[in-house]
């Protein structure tokens, strides 16, 4: 192939048909208003899903937490990948074991990983990506550019892991090869979910989740 | 003794046997022998051993000797450097142990004068060390220039004592060292006897006693000060003080000189630590010139890595940790570390680490030398992985798996950046959990059912932070919270300083975050954020 048509291929921008087929069934999210608006029926399997929220401790966690306790006790896959491992990378405060353990994570199968710094934070969500290992890998990046988020995505496909980017509302504006883009918004009412983008889905709005 | 940090693990070698703990209960004003049952019984159990010491005077000059010209080792002695030792060339000019070094420089202008270095002398006795492993089971490094062997079992394989000791004059003079060699039944006497400058030979322990007791306490190594205070008394020689009253001894001059006399005597066990030479790999590859291309550098390193798995397959053993040293023709060398989770030998394996961090490393100057050294070499565990398709959950290829990213991890980011996390039962919310080094003991135990807590928040904060307060209402981010759910008491943790007496609530604040805050109960009763639902 030539190295010109290569590189167009290259392009987020450009959208091809064939990665639609044989799309699997998603990680159900726990809550079936979500569920019924996404492709898949849930999280989007091997690729990257980004979370956009005002700050963290807004409920972003709870939010994953039935999906993340579902992967977690999960046996393994037909091809013996690794079962249920999930790296944090960079966590913005402590995940306290209890409490994951009250969600129903299993403890021995999970990873902390406090790189100092901000390249190595890319770079050990990729390696925890791609090794197989890991089930799920959450990440909070401090930056993460088109290209960075690419990375992602490839690793996600290449290990066969759900890779989840966490990230300031800012990054709204940013092009990103994220499968799926939320934003949080949470008030006392309850968390209102906008899906800003969803690969094989539509755009949507869910005014009350939580 | 010096212990030695690249001993092979799991080796004991507290050796020479016999009631050790006999020594303890020695009674120091009874006359000297036959004591109890169990000394007698030592003893004669000891009678069988013989020890050939080594001493080496002139270490220092050997151990740091560069060059064929005349050599003086230089000591610093109150701010004067003055000669401590000069070799057959330089006294014969005049140059003399105790001159000043430029005394000794105006006699012999020639003369090369070597500072005194102790690691370097340590080094040359570790190196002799191993070579007389060869003669004995049983090598042992006394002080700073004492070799202690135990000979006993060697004498028929080496055809006698004569022979032996012959062999190891021999051997000793061809490795340059001028060593004086004394052969007795306990490991003093021949090192006091070999320090005499006597070519003693005493096999039979009922002989020792009256050889000892002529010697000068000189060659004793006590100190000078007590030499001399004994010298005073008129107490000249090893007789002398054992004629002395032994409890006037022991006030006057300390119980461990009454215990060094008796242990050298015999009537006293001396356990002795054998020396092993360390199972540690070592290579170095030497470029005839200076180099900068990385990709031969990992090459080189490649090379020797394949050695080292060799050196390891050969004796069945792993190593954990690995050190590259990149010697540059200026400056002190590049190095760079290594560490696996678990006992590795496999070349391909350190390889892809060394990947990891090779890329990372800069090398200021060019690289004239590449040296491998393993850590600490311990028995490999082979461990039997399942076939492919029978992979189950907790099976071998999961656990290498993940040790393996584990690794990869740790290689680039360091150790205590990469953790797991383990529930330990407390109530105490800030120590209900733990981390976990991944390199260090694996096996994480988990509580096998969840402990019954309330609902507990998913993050943590590292320390709790004090809210401001607002007519007895906690403030977050200038907003006053409103507590949705508690308050639930935790007062516990009394029996250390770290007792807790807290109210915590579940708070909400206009922003729609869940917060957990807490109430001191104990002081004032200040109000703090400890974590969030997220």
């Amino acid at each position: 192939m030539s190295s010109s048509l290569d590189k167009l291929l290259e392009n987020p921008r450009v959208w091809r048909g064939r990665e639609q087929v044989g799309r699997q069934a998603g990680i159900a999210t726990g809550y079936a208003e979500l569920d019924k608006h996404l492709p898949g029926g849930g999280w989007p399997p091997d690729s990257l899903t980004e979370v956009l929220t005002t700050r963290y401790g807004i409920g972003e966690l709870r939010l994953l937490m039935p999906a993340l306790a579902q992967l977690s006790n999960e046996a393994p896959r037909q091809d013996f990948t690794e079962p249920g491992w999930i790296a944090w990378v960079a966590p913005p405060f402590q995940p306290y074991p209890p409490a994951l353990q009250q969600c129903g994570i299993d403890l021995s199968r999970m990873l902390i990983v406090r790189p100092k710094e901000a390249d190595e934070i890319l770079w050990s969500a990729e390696q925890a990506l791609s090794s197989g290992t890991c089930a799920a890998v959450l990440l909070w990046p401090d930056t993460l550019d088109d290209q960075g988020s690419r990375r992602l995505q490839l690793a996600a496909e290449k290990g066969r892991s759900w890779a989840v980017a966490f990230r300031p509302l800012a990054a709204r504006r940013q092009p990103s090869a994220a499968a799926l883009r939320l934003e949080l918004q949470s008030n006392t009412q309850g968390m209102r979910v906008h899906i800003l983008k969803s690969r094989g889905g539509r755009p949507a709005v869910i005014p009350k989740l939580l | 003794m010096k212990s030695r940090a690249c001993r092979p693990p799991a080796m004991p070698r507290d050796a020479v046997p016999t009631a050790g703990a006999v020594q303890q209960a020695l009674p120091l004003a009874e006359p000297a022998p036959p004591r109890t049952p169990l000394v007698t019984g030592a003893s004669a159990a000891r009678a069988e051993r013989l020890w050939f010491c080594i001493w080496l005077p002139n270490l220092p000059l050997e151990a740091s000797r560069t060059s064929d010209a005349p050599t003086a080792v230089v000591e610093d002695q109150h701010g004067i450097h003055r000669v401590l030792l000069a070799d057959p060339e330089a006294q014969a000019a005049g140059v003399m142990p105790g001159q000043a070094a430029n005394a000794a420089l105006a006699l012999l202008p020639v003369l090369q004068l070597e500072e005194r270095s102790l690691p370097r002398e340590q080094q040359a006795l570790e190196q002799l060390a191993t070579w007389a492993e060869r003669f004995s089971s049983f090598v042992s490094i006394a002080g700073h220039d004492v070799l202690l062997l135990e000979i006993a079992g060697s004498l028929r394989l080496f055809g006698g004592l004569r022979a032996l000791r012959q062999n190891i004059a021999k051997g000793l003079e061809g490795l340059g060292f001028r060593a004086m060699l004394a052969i007795a039944p306990t490991p003093l006497a021949a090192t006091w006897l070999a320090r005499s400058g006597q070519r003693a030979c005493i096999r039979d322990a009922a002989n020792l006693a009256p050889v000892l007791r002529k010697l000068p306490l000189a060659c004793l190594d006590w100190p000078t000060a007590l030499c001399e205070a004994l010298g005073g008394m008129g107490v000249m020689t090893v007789g002398d003080c054992l004629r002395l009253p032994r409890e006037g001894f022991t006030r006057r001059f300390g119980a461990e000189r009454l215990l060094e006399l008796d242990r050298a005597l015999g009537h006293l066990p001396d356990p002795r630590t054998s020396w092993r030479a360390p199972e540690c790999f070592c290579a170095d590859y030497e470029m005839t010139e200076e180099q900068t291309d990385r990709e031969l550098l990992l090459n080189i390193c490649h090379e020797l890595l394949l050695s080292h798995e060799q050196f390891l397959l050969a004796r069945q053993l792993g190593t954990q940790r690995i050190c590259f040293s990149f010697f540059h023709l200026k400056g002190a060398a590049t190095e760079l570390r290594l560490g696996c989770a678990r006992a590795e030998r496999t070349a391909h394996r350190w390889f892809e680490l060394l990947g990891i961090r090779f890329e990372q490393l800069r090398l200021r100057d060019p690289v004239i030398a590449v040296r491998l050294r393993s850590g600490l070499a311990q028995p490999l565990q082979a461990e039997t992985e399942s076939l492919v398709f029978q992979g189950k959950p907790g099976s071998q290829l999961h656990r290498f798996s993940i040790t393996q990213l584990a690794e990869r991890l740790i290689a680039r980011i360091g150790d205590q950046s990469v953790q797991a996390a383990t529930m330990v039962a407390e109530h105490r919310p800030h120590y209900a959990w733990r981390s976990q080094s991944l390199l260090a003991d694996w096996s994480s135990q988990t509580l096998d059912e969840p402990a019954q807590y309330l609902q507990r928040p998913l993050w943590m904060l590292p320390e709790p932070a004090p809210l401001p307060v607002d007519s007895g209402y906690p403030i977050h981010r200038g907003s006053r919270l409103r507590l949705v759910d508690g308050p639930e008491r935790l007062e516990t943790g009394w029996w250390d300083e770290d007792g807790i007496s807290r109210d915590y609530y579940t708070a909400l604040n206009p922003e729609g975050m869940r917060l957990w805050v807490f109430r001191n109960r104990t002081r004032a009763p200040d109000w703090y954020l400890h974590g969030y639902f997220g």
